[in-house]
């Protein structure tokens, strides 16, 4: 139902050797296949991840590109092209030029979206600070409504699971859909740039929204599910138009014979172009959770917090729980506030199960679908040498 | 008769063979155990290392907190909820959020007719 025109991103190339190891990686069980046989994707069951994709030891598993069109809106003069960018980006596109994984580019990456022509250049990390005021504060709503404070009633329930990532909401959608009102409301990051994108920048730019093409450089290629869906048209037009990965950000660059390291360092733009350390820590798992845990924390107890990290959240375990005491100063007490983050689409079932049987201590849950979080997503640069 | 009695034991070309063949079962055993653990360490090292390298940029930002992101203040007070900060306000719900499953096509008409009062 969710899936209208969606489907499809993931698909498996006449390469394949059968060997069958995608169909242990699938965290949906979609890809079946006999051995010695071309395996075949259930797109009613596929969530886009990318997962298979990225660990096929043969590289026979593709992703539909929107390179092409990419190409067409930036040869376009009628076309005011904008580009955001994730913020797992910064930290692995230095990998397709040799560079060590984890290092941070993110400032030539700026400036060789410049030079591909994009006429302004903006970062998804802004969205992401966005995305924590508007989700940040639904929790707390749904907290005061828990407590049974006046004038909350409209909140949903808890625990609140967040939405950033589209596999997994479209695994909610498909597989558990009386989780869903528990899912934030909240858009994706992704999402919610494009909207104040065509709206906000726009007047702000005095840009007739028509004639403007926001493009998305993300480590995923659900991104690319997500930007089609036809519920994200809040602007009057197609929110995100079209989606580039980081593997192919980089054929971009080396096709235009751009010295990537030795490019100047620049900086984003202005309007919706600046971000924080709590929107850069949203590419690792548990990061969403630590940025809301910031700002929830500051607003409740209305102190400020000497030390930002909270670093029971972060870990690469599939699972990870903590409690994190909130002094909130509009009740006078203390609140526990116990959060849990998952990385990894095939461990989250048993934590659904207790939502929907009414046994989950949590108040805020944190899903992505990839093990470690968006830094290895299915849109990232392939580790072959990991073979 | 002795000579067609077997001996007691095994003779040398058993133990050769023997032997050869548990040398070569630990060699490939070995070369496999190093192959795997390879794999393993190699595709858990680029997560963490990429994982690290997102927590050092934080550590380097000058702002580290998103309620504390000025254009996001400017954002709200010039356009979401003119004149203050206010997240879940009007606007925001309508650009920022969104509806899930079954309820996207109800959504979708919501959508369109707020487009069609606009026009």
């Amino acid at each position: 139902m969710s899936t209208l025109q969606t489907r499809g991103v993931i698909h498996v190339t006449d390469n394949c050797k059968a060997c069958d190891h995608c169909t242990f990686i699938c965290p949906t069980g979609a890809i079946s296949g006999r051995l010695g046989q071309k395996h075949h994707i259930d797109q009613d069951i596929c969530v886009n991840c990318g997962q298979c994709l990225i660990n096929c030891p043969f590289g026979a598993i593709e992703d539909t590109s929107m390179v092409a069109k990419v190409k067409e809106a930036l040869a376009d003069p009628e076309k005011f092209v904008v580009v955001q960018e994730a913020p797992a980006i910064r930290v692995a596109l230095g990998e397709e030029f040799g560079l060590a994984p984890g290092t941070n580019v993110k400032n030539k990456m700026y400036a060789a979206l410049r030079q591909l022509g994009f006429d302004k250049v903006y970062d998804t990390e802004f969205a992401a600070d966005l995305t924590i005021m508007e989700e940040g504060t639904e929790l707390i709503h749904r907290v005061y409504n828990a407590l049974g404070a006046e004038g909350f009633e409209h909140a949903g329930p808890l625990p609140q699971f967040t939405s950033c990532c589209p596999a997994w909401v479209k695994y909610a959608e498909d597989k558990y859909p009386h989780v869903l009102p528990h899912i934030s409301s909240a858009k994706s990051p992704q999402q919610m740039f494009g909207a104040v994108a065509k709206t906000y920048a726009a007047e702000q730019l005095n840009i007739d929204p028509a004639n403007m093409v926001v493009v998305s450089v993300m480590p995923c290629t659900a991104k690319k599910y997500e930007c089609n869906r036809p519920e994200f048209v809040a602007s009057g037009y197609k929110d995100v138009d079209l989606v580039l990965t980081t593997r192919e950000l980089a054929q971009l660059i080396k096709e235009k014979n751009i010295d990537f390291l030795n490019l100047p360092d620049e900086k984003a733009d202005k309007f919706i172009g600046l971000s924080t350390g709590a929107a850069t820590i949203f590419g690792a798992t548990g990061g969403v959770m630590e940025a809301a845990l910031r700002t929830a924390y500051e607003i409740l107890s209305e102190e400020t917090l000497d030390k930002v990290e909270f670093e029971a959240v972060r870990g690469i375990e599939p699972v990870r729980e903590a409690t994190v005491e909130i002094p909130v100063k509009a009740l006078g007490k203390k609140l526990p506030v116990n959060v849990c983050v998952v990385s990894g689409l095939k461990y989250v079932d048993d934590v659904i199960e207790d939502v929907l049987a009414g046994r989950s201590k949590y108040h805020f849950i944190e899903v992505m679908n990839c093990p470690g979080g968006c830094i290895n997503g299915g849109g990232q640069p392939i580790r072959r040498d990991t073979y | 008769m002795g000579i067609f009695r077997e001996k007691d034991g095994i003779t040398r070309r058993q133990f050769f063979k023997g032997a050869g063949m548990i040398a070569v079962t630990a060699v490939l055993a070995g070369v496999f155990a190093k192959f795997g653990i390879d794999v393993f360490a190699a595709s858990d090292d680029y997560i963490s290392e990429r994982i690290a390298g997102l927590y050092t940029l934080d550590e380097k930002m000058a702002i580290r907190r998103s309620h504390k992101n000025p254009e996001i203040l400017q954002l709200y007070k010039d356009f979401l909820s003119p004149g203050e900060v206010k997240p879940l306000s009007e606007k925001a719900h309508h650009l920022l959020h969104t509806k899930y499953g079954q309820d996207i096509p109800g959504l979708i008409t919501e959508l369109q007719k707020h487009q069609h009062e606009a026009a």
